[in-house]
């Protein structure tokens, strides 16, 4: 269907991009066939589906910058916020510019949990992946004069009284910190539905409540528990990668510590639905050839990022197995619809 | 004097020719995004944010730190001109610096306005060079069940805005708590009042509503007012030493108040401002012309929101901890350049933390410098016939809402909020209690449950806790001398009729 209704409207298409070249319209890809290479004919509107300055933010206009920057690419990349919804009302934004190749999008866990919880009408699956690029890890953390010395010992105190250990974290419930210690407490033996989880506006105030003895454990990203692990006022007792992280080198992961479980807060690039082969090899390659730049690696370091990389295909199955993952734990914490 | 050594060393960075640039940009920069409602500190702030990161961090900070309490500053203007305030911590100062402005004292009012701003200011860099090391630690004993109680000291301030009807002021407070809870519930994840619409899922903006209630219920106001005001003169805006005498009190005190409220990272700004603006009205012996255009109305919320604006500091540079979206865009910053704020910054970067110290006291002087040689010519825009002066506002309100979130939406509620608004004031319903419940609600409703959640449902956990049970206290004095003097004035009124 799609394909009759295009050679019908090439001609069209032809005469049109002459008189808007910079137009990204979907009709814009008629300067390739689908074997050939293609190349952006115009501007990229770069979504970040949030407000300046939260990490979909920094991503974006981070990358945007680099790539601007370089020599990878000859078209501009504006980052336009649309805020609302934990992400919604962009991503229904992008849903309407199905096989527009001139759109990308930064994403997330929240592109699988948000629409989990029924607050959004769109999934991963309505989108095209490019890539994924960086990730960050989940920490699991204790006041300084707390007992619990090891994920064994926290998770120890759960399990004995899990209503009456209350754990703060930065994102809502049901969200990516709620994600990061439920999947824990389940792989150490502790019913996720068990865990009293406190949701507290950003990681800050999480560690905060810890740190003043007002919860027992917090749970947040590295970058935000480095101010006060360095001060000595927070002792991290784990943290959620595979490896560990060159931030806190003495930090054990979960797996050393006996509980089989990895989280990271993964961030990528998505596109509209119906986007051609040749038009997600380009963006992947793009992406890819970024990650080699010395001027990515010290915005990166700078950022706390480690590098990522999945192309389109891993990073597509990747994501419906993230989506597998987090709804059975979301069932085991009691909130999937 | 250590202090006074790391206080040198500090100036000895914020005075450089460089840096003395950076702070005058800074506040230039911030006063005039805070009069304008949208644009606000963050979106400036988010905006310097790929100039500063080549800049040196000290200089980076002086810069950053300059829009955002410059905008604190210049937001009063637009509060008191148009009665559209340009960010959230001014609305408190529109409830008399309006009122003062219909009457022809607009230069008056803003030059209250910009005093109050430069002492509460001071006062809280003082606060930030003497004590804030040990006022982190004030921060941190605060958790949710002293948040909470906190709120509830907050919200008796309706008893003082509501005027001369309570009930109304309260059936008010309750609609902006209702308000407040549209969206997602971070608690359980679920959608609240949203009916199905995304636009609703995050909420809906504290500037809408204000804008709505106060600048755009005004216009209509003014459109039904029949009779012509135009051409309104402007007295002038010197002040003379008694009304200096009778401000110099409540900014002392909003001042001190304000710089602890604004400490704690659950408050801020705004909580501050009302805080204040409910004390004096409760101290000053001429507490009922509050509301109808009292200078020292102005003076309380305006001291307390510049106070506030600085504490936001403590937290943020000694604990690593932002209170706002726009502490939190500083702390990315800070982070970005290579400096971790937290404890150990006043030793390992005494650059970064006197030098930005210093730079306030600099940026106060230079805010009030600049913004006194200005008063005379904002207040001429009041001098405006109406006919263009009210279509002015309504595109500023548009612009302002518009430019949160790029949203046709948001204009429509907008609209619909002026519609209630004017509503309201036909009805005899005061708006101020409306922003509080809204500013208020979620955030009490949140702490609230918090405290229960960690408590496992043990409602006991509000008494035990000393700061808790103290605030919580101070709120039933508050709410219990409201009743008492409602009760003599109806039996005083029972008895003169009789």
């Amino acid at each position: 269907m799609r394909r009759g209704m295009f050679q019908i409207t090439a001609a069209t298409a032809a005469a049109l991009t002459l008189v808007c070249a910079a137009c990204s319209g979907g009709t814009a890809s008629g300067s390739a066939d689908d074997d050939g290479p293609w190349a952006p004919t115009g501007s990229i509107e770069y979504i970040a589906p949030a407000g300046a300055g939260g990490g979909w933010d920094t991503l974006a206009r981070t990358s945007a910058n680099v790539l601007e920057g370089s020599d990878l690419i000859d078209v501009r990349l504006p980052v336009t916020n649309m805020e609302g919804g934990g992400g919604s009302i962009g991503w229904s934004h992008v849903a309407s510019k199905e096989s527009d190749p001139h759109t990308l999008f930064v994403t997330s866990p929240p592109i699988i949990l948000v629409p989990l919880s029924g607050a959004s009408p769109h999934d991963h699956t309505d989108f095209t992946p490019i890539a994924r690029l960086i990730a960050d890890y989940s920490v699991y953390g204790v006041a300084a004069d707390s007992d619990i010395q090891t994920a064994e010992d926290l998770f120890a105190e759960i399990a004995a009284d899990p209503r009456g250990f209350s754990i703060g974290g930065g994102s809502a419930v049901g969200s990516m910190d709620h994600i990061a210690i439920a999947g824990a407490a389940g792989a150490a033996g502790v019913s996720a539905a068990d865990v009293n989880y406190i949701s507290f506006e950003g990681g800050g105030e999480a560690l905060l409540a810890t740190v003043g003895g007002h919860t027992d454990a917090v749970v947040t990203d590295v970058a935000s528990a480095i101010p006060l692990v360095a001060s000595g006022d927070v002792r991290i007792v784990a943290v959620s990668s595979e490896e560990r992280v060159e931030a806190l080198p003495d930090v054990p992961t979960l797996q050393e510590s006996g509980i089989d479980f990895t989280f990271d807060i993964w961030r990528g690039v998505m596109g509209p639905a119906g986007l051609t082969d040749a038009q997600v090899a380009y963006y992947e390659q793009l992406f890819a050839d970024m990650l080699e730049l010395d001027t990515w690696a010290t915005e990166r370091d700078r950022l706390g990022w480690d590098d990522a990389y999945m192309d389109s295909a891993e990073f597509g199955v990747f994501l419906d197995e993230q989506s597998t993952q987090f709804e059975s734990i979301l069932t085991d914490i009691g909130l999937s619809s | 004097m250590d202090i006074l050594n790391q206080l040198a060393g500090g100036f000895a960075v914020a005075l450089t020719p460089e840096n003395l640039l950076y702070v005058l940009i800074g506040v230039l920069v911030g006063t005039i995004v805070g009069m304008l409602p949208g644009l606000g500190p963050m979106a400036a702030i988010a905006l310097m944010m790929p100039i500063v990161f080549s800049m040196e961090p000290a200089s980076a900070m002086i810069l950053l730190a300059g829009v955002y309490y410059g905008a604190i500053f210049g937001g009063s203007t637009s509060s008191i001109l148009l009665n559209a305030p340009g960010v959230a911590g001014t609305v408190a100062t529109s409830f008399d610096g309006y009122p003062m402005a219909r009457q022809g004292l607009a230069g008056k009012a803003l030059a209250i306005a910009a005093i109050a701003s430069f002492v509460g200011g001071t006062v809280g860099v003082v606060g930030l060079m003497i004590v804030a090391p040990q006022l982190a630690r004030f921060a941190i004993g605060f958790g949710p069940a002293e948040y909470f109680a906190l709120m509830v000291l907050g919200l008796t301030a309706v008893a003082s805005l509501s005027g001369k009807n309570l009930t109304k002021g309260m059936i008010a407070a309750v609609f902006g708590v209702m308000v407040s809870l549209v969206g997602i519930d971070r608690q359980t994840s679920i959608l609240r009042f949203s009916f199905d619409l995304p636009e609703l899922y995050s909420g809906i903006d504290f500037l809408v509503v204000a804008l709505g209630v106060f600048a755009l219920a005004e216009v209509f106001r003014l459109v039904r007012q029949r009779q012509n005001d135009d051409g309104k003169s402007i007295t002038s805006l010197r002040l003379n030493r008694s009304e200096l005498a009778s401000i110099t009190p409540p900014m002392t005190r909003t001042s001190v108040l304000g710089f602890f409220t604004g400490v704690l990272p659950g408050a801020g700004a705004t909580i501050a401002s009302f805080l204040g603006y409910a004390m004096e009205k409760r101290i000053a012996k001429d507490g009922e012309s509050f509301g109808s255009g009292n200078p020292k109305g102005v003076a309380a919320p305006e001291a307390a929101n510049n106070a506030a604006a600085v504490g936001s500091f403590v937290p943020l540079m000694t604990l690593g901890v932002p209170g706002s979206g726009t502490t939190a865009l500083l702390l990315g910053a800070l982070l970005v350049l290579g400096v971790t704020p937290g404890p150990l910054l006043m030793t390992e970067r005494p650059d970064v933390f006197w030098g930005v110290v210093a730079s306030m006291y600099v940026g106060n002087l230079v805010l009030l410098i600049l913004n006194l040689p200005l008063i005379p010519l904002f207040a001429r825009i009041l001098r405006m016939p109406k006919a263009m002066l009210l279509p002015l506002i309504v595109v500023f309100c548009v612009i302002g809402v518009y430019a949160l979130s790029f949203s046709v939406f948001d204009l429509w509620l907008l609209l619909g909020f002026g519609v209630i608004g004017y509503g309201m004031r036909v009805a005899g319903f005061p708006a101020a209690p409306l922003i509080l419940g809204l500013i208020l609600g979620s955030l009490m409703e949140r702490a609230a449950r918090q405290a229960l959640q960690i408590s496992g449902g043990d409602w006991s956990v509000f008494v035990t806790k000393p700061i808790s049970a103290t605030l919580l206290g101070i709120a039933a004095v508050s709410v219990g001398l409201t009743v008492l003097s409602h009760l003599r004035r109806r039996r005083e009124r029972v008895l003169v009729s009789s």
